[in-house]
């Protein structure tokens, strides 16, 4: 987790949470105890030798905190005062509350198990912090954590995927590269085996993800051919939204700003899929021009000509 | 730096180990790190008791005769300075753990850090299959959700600029009861001061910063709040029958109902839903092109064949 710059109230934090920890875990590495706490070994030595300074008014040796760190390995004594565990902030509490929202909302119903302990941990946070927060994911965590676990290993993955802009759902296999977010979406790019290319799939989109039980030589994605330019060839199109402003720019996932007159605007947005764009020109006709490329134009009045004629079929018609 | 580290560990040693309230004067005379004149140990000790206070330390402020009016008193208790979850085991650990780590890298990373150090200082090992199988994360960038959480917790009004569908900035001021994730977007909900109602805001559609305005605890969150009530399906929807292109339409099926022996010709099923807001319907029916035709009700489909005739007129 990145870390900024300890403040001297952070610093004091930290070493309230240091004292239980090494008193339960005495003896421990330096080195370990660093990165339990996200701390470079310079950090960490200068919070012992801070805590060193520490202890019950009088401040002899008999007062002070007793540590040894010369060794290598830490150990505390005479820090019983500080024993015990802080108490977690409401802060703490609600972002652990979330936490365990989104955990819970993941889980197979056949783990009864882990869904009453979750359970009844949110039911003891929320009697201190209240009904505050709650969390409805849209990837299934086990979805990731499989993922994770196959970028790691080097093994393929089976995947179900409901592509929404070619409205199907398809099993592929294919070799995950990275994980990253993409308009606030975590997306895997990946090499598909099935479509033998680059793609980039949404998490939240995969129905199933089974780790395949074949290893596979996983390339460098810096290595791979066509890895930079594989993923986002792009379409530009230019718009012009006279209103709907922010569903619009939403639906193409412009960003927006507050705007001060309701003049129509002019915009450029882009996609490595003709298809969405196409697809969004057709679903915002009334709201949104677009305006170049001319090509484009002729595609979306095509499309419009193909939903008139089936409403004018005898299947359809009234 | 460190002196004032130093003076914040000492003086909740100091408050936590006594069993009686301690003055001030007592503080200053044994409290390693209150040095200077007087009103300026007074300024650094009621710093520090706010510092201790952001940390979660609730000091104690108390007398030792009630019947007369002695010099005040401070102390820690030590019930209101542990770790208040009680006894937890092992799978709870590894439960709880997981939801701070779910946080790694999103706007309250330094929270669940904080919250994760404690967690392991209780000294269980957690059970680490669990962490193995099961990876959640919590996607967010947005550093107006840590003020929406901190708002919450400390019964802060918010008042900020929100973006409505012209993207007309309109200034909101709000009590806040909760916040929520849905549909992959953080929503924060509460009491509206200005339009005295509920109202769920998008934390992305807000412009600018989130400001935290006036004291802390100016309201109390109503005890049956409800953050899925806002979310629910509301009575009065609006229904429409479709018909769906074979294996196509696959978000409308999910949400709809087969009619089954309905008029659908060959290659293609008739489906009901209800829904909504009208006009995202009929975008989203647009949105599927010549594999969604809709069948009622008549002014439904009127309206997207006049949208579709308007299209052509525009783009032919």
């Amino acid at each position: 987790m990145a870390k900024p710059q300890s403040t001297p109230v952070e610093k004091a934090a930290r070493l309230l949470d240091l004292v239980p920890f090494i008193s339960t875990h005495q003896g421990i590495a330096l080195t370990d105890l660093a990165r339990e706490f996200s701390l470079t070994e310079s950090e960490l030595l200068s919070d012992l030798n801070t805590l060193w300074m520490c202890g019950l008014p009088g401040y002899t040796p008999l007062e002070l905190i007793d540590l040894d760190f010369e060794s290598g390995y830490v150990s505390i004594r005479n820090a019983e005062v500080l024993q015990r565990v802080r108490l977690l902030t409401k802060q703490e509490l609600v972002i652990i509350l979330l936490g365990l929202d989104i955990l819970a909302n993941s889980l197979d119903a056949e783990r009864s198990d882990l869904l009453e302990a979750i359970s009844q941990l949110i039911s003891r946070i929320k009697n201190i912090v209240g009904n505050v927060a709650t969390a409805m994911p849209i990837v299934d965590s086990s979805h990731r954590a499989a993922i994770g676990q196959a970028i790691k290993s080097r093994k393929d993955l089976l995947i179900n995927y409901h592509s929404t802009i070619r409205d199907t759902v398809t099993e592929r296999t294919i070799t995950p590269l990275e994980i990253s977010l993409d308009h606030g979406f975590e997306v895997l790019h990946a090499y598909c085996q099935s479509a033998a290319g680059f793609r980039t799939f949404r998490l939240d989109n995969m129905k199933s993800v089974t780790i395949s039980t074949l290893s596979v030589a996983t390339p460098k994605m810096a290595d791979l051919p066509g890895f930079e330019s594989g993923f986002e060839s792009g379409f530009e199109w230019d718009l012009l939204i006279s209103s709907r402003f922010r569903t619009s720019s939403e639906r193409f996932r412009a960003t927006y700003q507050a705007r001060e007159s309701a003049k129509a605007e002019r915009i450029t947005v882009s996609s490595f899929s003709q298809d969405w764009l196409l697809r969004n020109a057709v679903s915002t006709l009334t709201s949104v021009e677009v305006l170049t490329p001319v090509s484009a134009r002729a595609l979306i009045a095509e499309k419009c000509r193909q939903s008139l004629e089936l409403y004018e079929t005898w299947a359809f018609s009234k | 730096m460190s002196r004032k580290t130093e003076r914040l560990v000492n003086l909740t040693i100091a408050l936590l180990a006594t069993k009686r309230y301690i003055t001030k004067s007592e503080i200053f005379r044994t409290v390693d790190g209150y040095e200077g004149a007087d009103d300026s140990k007074e300024r650094m000790f009621e710093r520090d008791k706010d510092d201790l206070r952001n940390l979660g330390i609730e000091i104690e402020v108390g007398t030792f005769d009630p019947l007369f009016e002695d010099e005040s008193g401070y102390r820690i208790k030590p019930e209101n300075y542990q770790f208040q979850l009680g006894e937890v085991d092992a799978q709870e650990i590894a439960l709880l753990s997981l939801a701070a780590e779910a946080w790694r890298g999103a706007s309250m990373a330094p929270s669940a850090l904080s919250a994760l150090n404690k967690l392991h200082a209780i000294g269980i090992e957690s059970d680490t299959e669990l962490l193995l199988n099961f990876a959640p994360a919590i996607i967010s960038q947005d550093k107006n959700l840590a003020v929406a959480i901190s708002a919450i917790t400390s019964k802060t009004v918010l008042s900020f600029s929100y973006l409505s569908e012209t993207l007309q900035p309109e200034s909101r001021a709000l009590e806040a009861y909760a916040v929520t994730s849905r549909y992959g977007h953080w929503y924060i909900f509460g009491n509206d001061l200005d339009r005295k109602a509920l109202r769920v805001f998008r934390l992305d559609r807000i412009s600018g910063d989130l400001k935290l305005q006036g004291r802390s605890g100016s309201y109390e969150i109503p005890l049956d709040v409800d953050v899925d009530s806002a979310f629910a399906k509301p009575s009065g929807l609006l229904k429409a029958t479709l018909f769906l292109r074979d294996g196509r339409g696959l978000n409308l099926r999910s949400r709809g109902v087969e009619i089954k022996g309905g008029r659908a010709p060959l290659g293609w099923q008739e489906y009901e839903l209800e829904y909504r807001d009208h006009e995202r319907f009929v975008e989203e029916v647009l949105w599927y092109g010549s594999d969604v035709i809709v069948s009622e009700p008549l002014s439904l489909r009127d309206e997207i064949i006049a949208h579709l005739k308007s299209g052509v007129v525009k783009y032919g």
